[in-house]
């Protein structure tokens, strides 16, 4: 698959804080890219510079094989968008708010018929949108941006403010773009379960650094098994098994160690009794998704 | 620059900008028609189409600041409370193309609201019953001074209230605006020269002077007055472009 959309070490700067330092983002075509971060991690941001609305203080943006700054109106066509909360005119309703960017888009009337439809609007769209809810508005954000049907669809926490029904809903939405309509999705979350229902390629950011970018299925493959050992005296234990070449930590009063093959937990058992430290408990300890995130963003953050 | 016109335009549904801008109109010249009926009832001898647009002039420095501020706040504000100025961009619409758009919409609803006066001004002449034939060029500058005052304004309302979300603030200018277009010309000239409020009076063909403890209204030469209007359209350039680099630099 084809590189639809890459940066090279992008930065944004804003005083002294380094808000997106030297981020390398790169998402194939038709693949559902999870951009996933605790909150002020700096997605937003980088999603911004994407979409040229934010000025990076260094680094390239190439979207479509071209270069964002130099080709902007083009990328920008090609390109539907949805960053933050979502935009509309209050004093408009649903169907007006979809006119304008109809004009502006320059696309068939007919469009806007098929994306109410898409975003399950349709009945609502002679309403006023300051009387929508905020899932109402949400959606018609995403009709905006699905108004032109473009290659590319950028979505900032679409799902944001929504009831769990209406999340449900738009993760399907969103997982069917790409068969239907041929799209190429980017979507941030600081959801981690979000990305993982929806997404096929996911990075991580943490404090404006990108910490994995891959496969969810290689996200998946890192999360092994840990063990962990507890003893009658976890400071003798450690220091035998540290000379038989072992080198665990230290955690909540037990030994823990990340790789650890059957034979080689046999092998420490015999160690520590060799040494007559009785061994009160040795137990595998299976990770999730979420801690691996947690891991990987250092645990502090809210998720 | 037509579709963003037109858009500006479409943008402003339910917005009610004319209906507010005529009702704003119609306080003023039922105002100042009426001081110019009573006016011309108390002496006779003195009416004349001098009266009227010298009186147009003086209520226009209070009124048309305010009703610029509200104006052009209408239709920058949309664009602030629903987040749209991102919307737009993302959608490559040019900042400055747009900054256009609505100077040219808040333009041509006051160009509306100023002929509208002008033919309030031509009716109530003629069905006064003192005055016969309508003195167009008198009219005509009236009208180019009002206009010409009006698009600085205009432009100084845009700037603040793009790059101020809280349109309290444009409005308190307007308001403030509105204060010293009504004294202004009570100031020192060379402060007058500054308040561009004051250019409602300041640019009327029509001026008041007080020769033997009688006040008159004299046609002003042309010649004076267009060196200040157009120092005053550079003015309002200057002004629109300013605004429009700084809207132009905004992130979001």
């Amino acid at each position: 698959m084809e590189t639809i959309l890459s940066t090279t070490k992008l930065s944004k700067r804003y005083g002294d804080a380094l808000r997106v330092k030297e981020v390398n983002l790169s998402v194939r075509e038709g693949e559902i890219y999870g951009f996933l971060g605790p909150n002020g991690a700096g997605k937003s941001t980088t999603l911004k510079m994407l979409l040229g609305l934010v000025r990076p203080t260094s680094g390239q943006v190439q979207v479509f094989g071209k270069e964002l700054q130099a080709n902007r109106r083009f990328v920008l066509s090609q390109i539907g968008s949805l960053i933050e909360s979502p935009s509309y005119y209050g004093h408009l309703t649903g169907l007006e708010n979809m006119r304008v960017v109809q004009k502006l888009r320059a696309v068939p009337a007919k469009n806007i018929e098929e994306a109410l439809k898409i975003v399950r609007l349709e009945k609502q769209k002679e309403k006023q949108v300051e009387k929508y809810s905020l899932g109402m508005k949400q959606r018609l954000g995403i009709a905006m941006a699905l108004l032109a049907f473009p290659k590319l669809l950028i979505l900032d926490e679409p799902t944001n403010g929504l009831d769990p029904a209406g999340i449900g809903e738009i993760r399907e939405l969103i997982k069917a773009l790409p068969q239907q309509y041929g799209m190429t999705i980017l979507l941030s979350s600081h959801l981690l379960s979000e990305i993982d229902q929806i997404a096929t390629s996911v990075g991580i950011i943490n404090h404006g650094h990108m910490l994995f970018q891959g496969k969810l299925s290689e996200l998946h493959k890192k999360k092994q098994p840990r063990i962990i050992i507890k003893t009658t005296d976890n400071r003798a234990a450690r220091d035998v098994l540290m000379r038989a070449g072992f080198f665990p930590g230290v955690e909540e009063g037990a030994l823990v160690f990340e790789k650890l093959a059957d034979g080689q937990v046999a092998q420490a058992n015999r160690s520590l009794l060799a040494e007559h430290i009785d061994v009160l408990r040795i137990e595998e300890q299976k990770r999730s998704l979420e801690d691996m995130f947690l891991k990987l963003t250092g645990g502090g953050e809210s998720l | 620059m037509r579709k963003a016109l037109s858009l500006e335009f479409y943008k402003l549904r339910r917005k009610y900008v004319l209906p507010m801008a005529l009702l704003f109109l119609t306080v003023e010249l039922v105002w100042a028609l009426i001081a110019v009926s009573m006016s011309f009832e108390r002496n006779r001898d003195s009416a004349g189409w001098e009266v009227i647009v010298a009186m147009l002039s003086t209520m226009n420095g209070l009124f048309l600041p305010l009703l610029s501020a509200i104006v052009v706040s209408r239709i920058c504000d949309m664009e602030h409370k629903g987040n749209t100025w991102r919307l737009l961009r993302s959608m490559a619409v040019q900042p400055g193309k747009l900054y256009a758009a609505k100077y040219a919409c808040a333009g041509l609803i006051m160009l509306g609201v100023c002929l509208c006066q002008v033919l309030a001004i031509a009716v109530f002449g003629v069905q006064s019953g003192y005055l016969t034939s309508v003195p167009l060029v008198l009219l005509a500058r009236f009208l180019f001074g009002t206009l010409v005052t009006t698009l600085v304004v205009l432009a100084l309302q845009q700037w603040i209230s793009t790059v101020v979300k809280n349109q309290a603030f444009a409005l308190c200018l307007g308001m403030l605006g509105g204060f010293l277009g009504m004294v202004g010309d009570l100031f020192p000239e060379a402060a007058r020269r500054v308040f561009v409020w004051a250019y409602y009076t300041g640019l009327s063909p029509v001026t008041q002077q007080y020769a033997s403890e009688k006040m008159q209204f004299v046609v002003r030469e042309a010649g004076p007055i267009s060196s200040a209007a157009a120092v005053l359209l550079a003015v309002a350039a200057l002004l629109f472009l300013m605004g429009r680099r700084h809207a132009s630099r905004l992130e979001g």
